[in-house]
């Protein structure tokens, strides 16, 4: 692909993205939101970071991959653990972290 | 200390954690970025035009694999739809605000920026219905409370969701550059990737402490594994509409369950 088509391309996306971004709080701004979509609303967050672990952890190249013989699995149920106890976001990724390296040199 | 200063620097420090996760992603995408052969001043400027890390490696992915531009625009394009739903549930809470406001605000409304965001919103829309009693609905409805005259509480959130998104984007430029500076440098066996996916998890654990949060939150994550074979990241927007209706479903068995207890008693 040309610099130029591949530019295009990346402007292209860009701006799709930000219509999405602004789409409820700039375009329809006025609307007041239907009860029902608001109370759905409240699980928006946890939703789609549960799917994006999920697609993060288990899906390579579009396969799903459950790997547990893969020390990933085990390193992100330790520091999905440690997130849980801790709820400190730092210590998460540290302990994750360490817990990669560490299972990868026994396993 | 200005009431505003201070809002926007709480942002800011809350924000800060995540930046060991952010880092090594911003990196990713500048180092896959010149892997697939994009100039060094065009993968630092896609950071600043897209500016979402999951858009810009699943461009840069099918660039590598030599996918035309029609395909790789409409799967980076589906995977960005859940910004609508993240759009939705912040438009009551900025709804007050100027348009130039909303426009900064969506510009900087990234993953990240926005579960630290959304966490500091609802808390406070409950802290302020429990200091004022008596106080009707509409004063303290979400994003009101500001402009209401004699209102308890001047609402300066958007300055905290403004620090969030700032340290976001500024991370984010700095690691693309490092990225591209000194991505040949780091050996290829090192897992920093894997920071990406525990931010996810960190974040995760700080939203599912409800009931009904952590079904939509399991069925989400069973979805995404269900859905995986659907062309153009279909099955994450899939999974995450799945996971909302549980989350509404399990909200009203809770009631009914609730009701009939009360009912028996």
């Amino acid at each position: 692909m040309s610099t130029v088509s591949l530019l295009l391309l990346l402007v292209g996306v860009g701006a799709v993205t930000f219509l999405y971004r602004y789409s409820m709080i700039g375009l329809f701004a006025s609307r007041k939101l239907p009860d029902s979509v608001r109370a759905l609303c409240r699980h928006i967050a946890p939703a789609s970071f549960a799917a994006l672990c999920a697609s993060a952890l288990f899906i390579q190249h579009g396969e799903v991959t459950l790997g547990f013989d893969s020390p990933r699995t085990w390193a992100a149920l330790i520091a999905a653990l440690v997130a849980w106890h801790t709820r400190n976001v730092i210590a998460t990724i540290i302990t994750g972290m360490l817990a990669l390296t560490l299972l990868k040199l026994i396993l | 200390m200005h009431p505003k200063l201070v809002e926007f620097l709480a942002g800011c420090r809350d924000e800060a954690p995540l930046q060991l996760g952010v880092l090594p992603f911003g990196m990713i995408c500048g180092i896959a970025s010149l892997a697939a052969g994009m100039p060094a001043w065009l993968a630092q400027l896609a950071s600043a035009i897209v500016f979402s890390g999951a858009a810009q490696l699943v461009i840069v992915q099918m660039l590598a694999v030599g996918s035309g531009a029609a395909p790789i625009g409409l799967t980076a394009g589906l995977l960005g739809v859940r910004h609508v739903l993240y759009s939705v549930s912040l438009a009551d809470y900025v709804r007050h605000l100027p348009r130039r406001w909303r426009l900064l605000l969506a510009y900087l409304l990234t993953d990240e920026a926005y579960a630290i965001a959304i966490l500091r919103y609802q808390a406070q829309t409950a802290a302020v219905h429990q200091s004022v009693p008596g106080t009707p609905p509409g004063n303290t409805a979400p994003g009101a409370t500001g402009d209401a005259e004699g209102s308890p509480v001047r609402d300066l959130r958007h300055w905290y969701f403004f620090g969030c998104g700032l340290t976001l984007w500024l991370t984010w430029q700095v690691s693309t550059a490092i990225g591209i500076v000194f991505g040949a440098t780091i050996p290829a066996d090192w897992d920093i990737d894997f920071a990406v996916p525990l931010t996810f998890i960190a974040l995760l654990t700080l939203l599912i402490r409800e009931r009904a949060n952590q079904a939509a939150a399991a069925v989400a994550a069973l979805g995404a594994l269900l859905l995986a074979a659907l062309p153009y990241n279909l099955g994450l927007v899939g999974a995450i509409i799945l996971g909302l209706m549980a989350g509404a479903l399990s909200t009203r068995l809770a009631r009914r369950t609730r009701l009939a207890r009360e009912a028996s008693q």
